[in-house]
Order: structure tokens, then C-alpha cells, then sequence
């Protein structure tokens, strides 16, 4: 392992903890799960530091390692225990005790971006908001430009029927 | 959900090529339906973001930063030690294992034992260190088990892929690489279903063409073979006889 990669990974952990915990909350729909994602997210981002590029992305190389545990690990085990993962939507709310306008409206989006499949949770949270384009999309999550054009538009018709 | 709406919302996010962009542009002069629809879709881009953005401000932030590891600066140590040394952590598991502490007690061994001839003894001391819970937690996906075998391949001449690797009653975990004295030392670590590790390891060591033997060496059975250049071992706590054939069905693949 390099030192340069040991020390951009490290330094690249923190500010991404807040982005790293709610990409783990749309895709679980469950907080604890969320909590465990992101710290097992780093452990494994220090283990293999080595495999780092130095230069490019630490924030998007971390999406991916969050993501790869989350499908192979976490997922397949809630499954099995049978937890977690239905009539989860309200992980996906916002503070209840600051239910000024802005907050109900964000709380009812997100309810309903929590009701979606998790291919067009993700989809959405990683282009409407962490700033991906389609075709970096389509890249990090191993499907053709136009199934992401089909995650967001369903995602957004969906929004739409709130009004 | 309309049979337009993923070309809208494409328009709507500036994703649409030019082409396309221009012939829906068209589409929408003329159809009121449809610029009806572009706006349905337009108005959810801000409570979208402005959402996410409010679940942002509930991230645990002090929980998590307190649960992050302390920084430890890597410390230098295979250069001290001529038998084994960490050549490349190509597994966070190596890692975990071995800066840990356990690197500098296997390099101590091997650096008494000279580190010229019996890469084996070294091995089967380095393999008494993993227990059934060293490998099991590892569980890569096809791509990522892909990459690490071709990496590991690229270091030891050898061409590695999931396929040719695959052993019955076997799971795959992860692939790293060692160093043994100057050779690339590859190692394929699975583990069987009681999580009890067995490792194919391989040593581009430029040995001459030799067939499978076998040893027992305390509680592990080894069986090794050259092809190529390079020495390949199966190493693990299981009897001889399984030992001897897993390297035969490799011997054919690798």
C-alpha cells in the first residue's frame, strides 16, 4: 500500500461521512443498518487503500465500496433475517421536531422516493443529488444509460402524482 | 408514467444529445399534452434535492467519526526480513491480519530460516496464523473477484480468472500478494463451508516442470507442483488425499 493513497483515503473519510450515511439510508431504508454500513464502509476503504487511485475521486471510490457491502453483505443478511427491508419507507423522513414547511415537504418526498424500488432510490439520490451524470451513473452501477433514464423518469413520474 | 417521460426528464436534466433534443424540442411546440407533462416532471427537481439535503443534516456525523479507527501512519517493516515480505496488500484482510502485528512475528520466522529453499515451511507457518474466522467475512462479488485475480495473475505470469480457480465444496475470498525472498508469491485464499481456510498459493520461481507431491506438515496437508516457471502449493487443514486432489484439478486450469 502506498503511503499517498493511505493518506488521501484517510483524509477523504470524514468529509464523506455524512454523504456515505445517507446514500446507506436510501439504499437500506433502515438507520442502524445505515450506521453499520458506513462504518464497515471505512474499515473496508483503509483495508485497501492500496487499490486507491491517488488523484481521483475518494468520495465516489468510497459510494462503491458502501455499495459492493451493501449488496453482497448487509442485504443477502437482513434478507435472511427478515428485517429491514419492508415497511421501511419512514427511515426516509426528516426531523420531526422541526416540522416548519419546508421539512413536511421533505418529509413527504422522501416517503415517497422510500416507497421506490431501490434501483431508482439510488439512481435518484446519486444523480439528483451527489451530482452524478447519467453516464457516470450508468458506470457505477453496471447498467446502460438507458436504465437510468428509466429509474429517474419512474422515480420523477412518481414525485409528480404528490401534487 | 408515460412513454415519454424518460426522454423528458433527460431534457429536463440536460442529458439528451443533440439530436434528440431538438426532435423532442419540436414535439413540444405542437403538443400541449406534452409540455403539460415536461412541466409535471420539471417541478420535482428542487423538493428532490432540497430533500435529500434536509436527510444530509441527520447524518450521525460524531457517531460515526467516533467509530472511525485511529490513523495509523504504515510502518516499513518487510524490508527488515529476507524470507517472507509484504510485497503488495491487495486484501484488506492481509492488512488486517498482518500489520496488525502478525507480519512482524511470521517475518521473524522466515527471516531465521535463511529464506532460500523451503518456501513451504514458510507458508505452512504463515497459514498456521489464519483461523476459520481469518477468511470467511470476505465475500466478493464476480467483478471484484475477477480483479483481484487478474491482478494477482499479472504479478505471477499466470492467467487467473474465477472460472479457472473454482473449486468444489471451496468459496473463494480473496486473492493478495506476498513475496518470497525475490519471487512473486500470489495467494488465493477460500475457505471451506465451516469458514476453515485452504489457500492455493503460487511462486513464479522459475522452477523446472515438476509433478504433484504431497506432505503432511502438523495438522496441514500440502500438495505442490511446477508448471511454467512457477510452483503452485494447496495448502490447508484437510486430509493429504483432498490436498493432493484440488492441486490435481488446478494443475489442469492454472
Amino acid at each position: 500500500m502506498s503511503e499517498a493513497s493511505r493518506r488521501e483515503v484517510r483524509a477523504g473519510l470524514e468529509p464523506s461521512l455524512a454523504r456515505l450515511w445517507r446514500y446507506a439510508v436510501v439504499l437500506s431504508r433502515a438507520r442502524d443498518a445505515a450506521d453499520d454500513l458506513v462504518q464497515a464502509t471505512c474499515l473496508r476503504a483503509i483495508e485497501r487503500a492500496d487499490q486507491f487511485v491517488p488523484g481521483t475521486r475518494v468520495d465516489r471510490w468510497l459510494f462503491a465500496i458502501l455499495r459492493s457491502i451493501w449488496l453482497n453483505e448487509i442485504r443477502s443478511q437482513r434478507i435472511r433475517q427478515g428485517g429491514g427491508l419492508v415497511d421501511a419507507a419512514d427511515a426516509l423522513t426528516t426531523d420531526g421536531e422541526r416540522e416548519i414547511e419546508v421539512n413536511i415537504t421533505a418529509s413527504a418526498v422522501l416517503r415517497a422516493v422510500g416507497r421506490l424500488p431501490e434501483a431508482q432510490r439510488e439512481t435518484i439520490l446519486l444523480v439528483y443529488s451527489e451530482g452524478y451524470s447519467y453516464a457516470e451513473a450508468a458506470a457505477a452501477l453496471g447498467v446502460p444509460i438507458g436504465t437510468i433514464m428509466s429509474r429517474l423518469a419512474a422515480g420523477r413520474a412518481a414525485l409528480a402524482k404528490l401534487k | 408514467m408515460t412513454a415519454d417521460d424518460a426522454e423528458l426528464v433527460a431534457l429536463i436534466d440536460n442529458e439528451l444529445d443533440e439530436g434528440s433534443r431538438a426532435a423532442l424540442l419540436t414535439r413540444l411546440g405542437a403538443d400541449e399534452r406534452l409540455r403539460q407533462r415536461y412541466e409535471e416532471l420539471r417541478e420535482t427537481a428542487s423538493p428532490l434535492a432540497t430533500s435529500f439535503d434536509a436527510l444530509l443534516g441527520q447524518a450521525p456525523v460524531a457517531r460515526l467519526r467516533a467509530a472511525l479507527p485511529p490513523d495509523e501512519p504504515l510502518r516499513q517493516r518487510s524490508r527488515r526480513f529476507p524470507g517472507i515480505a509484504l510485497r503488495a496488500l491487495a486484501a484488506g484482510v492481509v492488512i488486517g491480519l498482518l500489520v496488525a502485528g502478525a507480519v512482524a512475528w511470521a517475518a521473524s520466522i522466515f527471516g531465521l530460516l535463511g529464506g532460500k529453499e523451503d518456501w513451504r515451511t514458510a507458508i505452512a507457518e504463515y497459514t498456521h496464523l489464519y483461523t476459520n474466522e481469518t477468511f470467511s467475512p470476505f465475500n466478493p462479488d464476480a467483478a471484484m473477484q475477477a480483479a483481484e485475480l487478474s491482478a494477482v495473475g499479472a504479478k505471477v505470469g499466470a492467467s487467473l480468472a474465477p472460472e479457472n480457480v473454482a473449486l468444489p465444496g471451496l468459496r473463494f475470498t480473496t486473492a493478495f500478494m506476498l513475496s518470497y525472498g525475490d519471487a512473486p508469491l500470489g495467494v488465493i485464499a477460500y475457505v471451506d463451508p465451516s469458514g476453515a481456510p485452504v489457500l492455493l498459493c503460487i511462486l513464479a520461481n522459475r522452477a523446472p516442470d515438476a509433478p504433484t507431491r504431497s506432505e503432511r506438515r502438523g495438522d496441514l496437508s500440502l500438495a505442490w507442483w511446477s508448471r511454467s516457471g512457477r510452483t503452485q502449493l494447496v495448502i490447508g487443514r484437510i486430509p493429504e488425499e483432498k490436498a493432493i486432489a484440488l492441486a490435481q484439478m488446478l494443475e489442469k486450469r492454472v
